[in-house]
């Protein structure tokens, strides 16, 4: 029985170790995830943060020069409102265009985005319309 | 003809039901006329499948853009191997593939079972059904791939550019596989929980079923990754999307199965422990096809919103309630008083290796729903991402690497002081000198240290089980050497089968190791003639190039590759741009060496200044990855060769059965 106990005992302590490590990851690397709307609502108490914005490239808005990678765009609610300037060094992701709905991953400082990744999605990438 | 098909699809699905309660019934009642017809209606839903996907391939084959299906996800320009791929690129039609391939699997298991486990049938029979009459449910009611456009259209709007892949062609298939076949180990666990004959047979009845699908399980997963290494261009080859954690959860448990089944099999312990595996296998797997269906998560992956959530969910529950009651009512029965007699014991290792896959398999799934659950908690949206996964599995992986290494070569119950230096004496010593070589090398201290040392420490343990099993035959048999080896693997198949899918695993282990540690990342703009360096390698832009057809438009850039001032390659990284849909997409170029790609990515191209942006990597040992697939699939095929001993027991076992009947 002495045995079982400390099986018991070995099994509980990978649970932990692990419980510890998913803990652990989450509090150092989790961040916020917020629609327009939202970081409209929240921004001013998360400045300094790494977070996740999805919104829209403002028609017009988009400026990208080749020869340093600099990508300046501004980011809006879908009808083109409330932009809050984002910038971004480095390639251009193949979706990325005006008018696309993006998520982009980085810091704001206060009056911009600066953006260490941005993820594009088409929404029509699996069930494309059709015209018909 | 479509109509056919769209009555075919609801024919299958009244007689998927049919089978669910004549099986069901007959199996209570013990009559065996209404098993007999539970089965031959098993047998009518998967023909009556076939028929649906034969007109959905024919329609898409003929270019029928009256069907939604079809011009959704083809085209008149669409290469043929393409449009039949189109047949699972879909929503609809994936789910019509799935529902195909569970009544395939089902109709395998009936001939295999003809005369063998006449008590479990009638119910591995109900339970397969029970789920072919949910998905065909969904292909009927919910996702009908034989819709109709209101009008037709001209031209279909064609399947997604980054699909257009000979990777992606093959991946979903690899992965349905893995994941339907999944049921038929499930259906068998369920129907031992049922009757209550809960000793080995249903076990070993799906040994290779289970076999079979981890092994799809884990193609479909290299498939995936190599797809993403290629096509998509970020340099790497695992994102932890949702869609990629989703089919990784089901192989980590199914992995654990395959190990721990081992235990009951020579120590009859562990009973409930393998059941709850076996369920939970099957659970992520419908899991992970809701996770894709229903777009709770967001991923690159995700098929746009569908309703089809809820009817998952509740699916999910059905199952997992159903599974639990059954489990807790047969708890009594299934309990073992036998344990574990040491911590120094191949079942103390095998356990630990058990409760590490679950753990990692627990890891990725928190962190895969944590941001719908803390939506749920505190009304924010909390995301994790890669560094969340790589931080929490790094360790994790280290210490099964190390059980890889001690689990096939300590003994069973107790190890004795001799028993451990007979077995550990050299592979400890093999690591430590790599460990102290990687050092004299300035490989850093850290994870990949540690998976080069470990990696010696498995790889030796391994070499040494051959050897020893070789020099025991020849001295005595008296065998030459290649003889004794393979005799010593034909006569156990499993074990040094085993061995060998654990040397692709090591070697992934390394490639994946030193592509995320030591990836070195480079991002020049250049004009033509400039050059850029990255890692070894020279790179220079010498021009653009264009190219054209009715399908795509190219563009390239012509990079010569120098090394120690020699030119040893051309590579054209491309940018596309498709005609239809009108989307632009990147074409990798690459070279590939054993000890390193060099990868290059075509980021911009200015026409006015003839300016590109190239993107290069150089990835250390990355092929290593594919290479450890490849044995990987080698061992396993040795691992289900049946073995001459099982051939002549399956004769005899067919035989006898046959005797009464004649």
């Amino acid at each position: 029985m002495l045995n079982r106990r400390r099986f018991i005992v070995g099994a509980m302590l990978i649970a932990a170790a692990v419980s510890y490590l998913v803990y652990a990851g989450i509090r150092t690397t989790s961040m916020y995830y917020f629609d327009m709307d939202e970081f409209l609502a929240h921004r001013t108490a998360h400045v300094g943060e790494d977070l996740r914005v999805k919104g829209w490239v403002r028609d017009g808005s988009m400026q990208y020069d080749a020869a340093t990678s600099a990508l300046s765009f501004e980011l809006s609610k879908q009808d083109g409102s409330q932009p809050v300037p984002v910038t971004y060094k480095g390639i251009l992701p193949d979706m990325f265009a005006p008018g696309r709905e993006v998520v982009v991953e980085g810091r704001y400082t206060g009056s911009a985005l600066t953006a260490k990744q941005i993820m594009t999605s088409c929404p029509s990438k699996y069930e494309p319309k059709v015209e018909g | 003809m479509i109509e056919l098909g769209r009555l075919a699809v609801c024919l299958a699905l009244l007689s998927a039901a049919f089978s669910v309660v004549m099986s069901s019934v007959g199996a209570l009642r013990r009559r065996s006329d209404l098993i007999r017809s539970g089965s031959h209606a098993a047998y009518a839903t998967f023909g009556l499948v076939v028929v649906a996907m034969a007109v959905l391939l024919r329609a898409l084959l003929q270019h029928d853009f009256s069907l939604e299906y079809v011009a959704a996800y083809s085209s008149s320009t669409l290469p043929t191997q393409y449009v039949i791929a189109a047949l699972w690129g879909g929503q609809k039609g994936s789910l019509l593939f799935w529902s195909f391939m569970l009544t395939f699997f089902t109709t395998l298991v009936q001939l295999q079972n003809r005369e063998r486990n006449r008590e479990l049938m009638p119910w591995v029979v109900a339970v397969l059904m029970v789920v072919a009459v949910f998905f065909l449910g969904m292909v009927t009611f919910i996702t009908d791939p034989f819709e109709r456009l209101p009008r037709p259209a001209l031209e279909g709007a064609d399947l997604n550019p980054l699909l257009q892949n000979y990777w992606m062609m093959i991946h979903p298939p690899s992965l349905y596989t893995g994941y339907v076949s999944a049921s038929v180990p499930f259906a068998f666990g369920m129907a031992a929980l049922i009757t209550g004959r809960l000793g080995d047979q249903w076990i070993r009845s799906t040994r290779r079923w289970a076999l079979f699908s981890w092994f799809f399980l884990s193609l479909g997963n290299l498939f995936g990754a190599r797809w993403a290494y290629e096509v998509l261009g970020w340099g790497g080859y695992w994102a932890w999307d949702p869609v990629e954690n989703a089919a990784f959860m089901p192989w980590l448990v199914s992995t654990a199965y395959l190990h721990s089944v081992m235990i009951q099999e020579k120590r009859d312990m562990l009973r409930v422990w393998n059941m709850v595996l076996v369920l939970l296998v099957f659970t992520l797997t419908i899991f992970g096809t809701f996770l894709t269906r229903s777009g709770v998560i967001s991923s690159v992956h995700s098929f746009t919103q569908s309703g089809l959530g809820p009817y998952f969910i509740g699916f999910l529950l059905a199952v997992i309630l159903s599974a639990g009651a059954l489990v807790a009512y047969r708890m009594p029965e299934l309990r073992n008083p036998a344990t574990i007699e040491s911590f120094l014991s191949r079942e103390a290792a095998f356990l630990f290796n058990n409760l590490i896959l679950v753990g990692i398999a627990f890891a990725v799934f928190w962190g895969t729903v944590f941001p719908v659950l803390s939506e749920w908690v505190r009304g924010v949206k909390i995301t994790v991402g890669p560094p969340f996964f790589n931080r929490v599995n790094a360790p994790l992986g280290i210490a099964l690497l190390f059980l890889a290494g001690v689990g096939p070569v300590i003994v069973w119950r107790r190890a004795s002081p001799k028993n451990l230096r007979r077995a550990f004496l050299a592979p400890v010593a093999a690591g430590v000198a790599a460990a102290v070589l990687l050092s004299a090398l300035r490989v850093p201290l850290g994870y990949a240290h540690a998976t080069f040392a470990l990696s010696c420490f498995v790889l030796t343990t391994i070499v040494q089980e051959f050897w020893r099993g070789v020099q025991a035959r020849r001295a005595m048999l008296h065998e030459s050497a290649p003889r004794a080896l393979s005799r010593l693997v034909g006569k156990n198949r499993r074990r040094y089968g085993g061995y060998i899918v654990h040397v692709g695993i090591v070697s992934m282990f390394v490639g994946i190791a030193a592509s995320s540690m030591f990836r070195v990342e480079v991002q020049q703009p250049m004009s033509p003639g400039q050059q850029m360096q990255v890692g070894k390698f020279t790179l220079r832009y010498d021009k653009i190039s264009t190219a054209e057809d009715a399908h795509v438009s190219r563009l390239m850039a012509v990079v010569s590759v120098f090394q120690d001032g020699k030119q040893i390659a051309t590579l054209e990284p491309e940018k596309r741009l498709y005609k239809k849909p009108q989307q632009p997409t990147t074409e990798v170029a690459m070279r590939s060496r054993l000890t390193e790609d060099l990868y290059l990515v075509l980021g911009s191209f200015d026409p006015k200044t003839q300016l590109v942006t190239i993107l290069a990597y150089v990835n250390p040992l990355v092929s290593w990855i594919w290479i450890g697939g490849v044995i990987l699939a080698l061992g396993t095929a040795v691992c289900v060769w049946p073995s001459a001993a099982e051939r002549r027991q399956e004769a005899f076992a067919m035989g006898a059965a046959r005797v009464p009947a004649e």
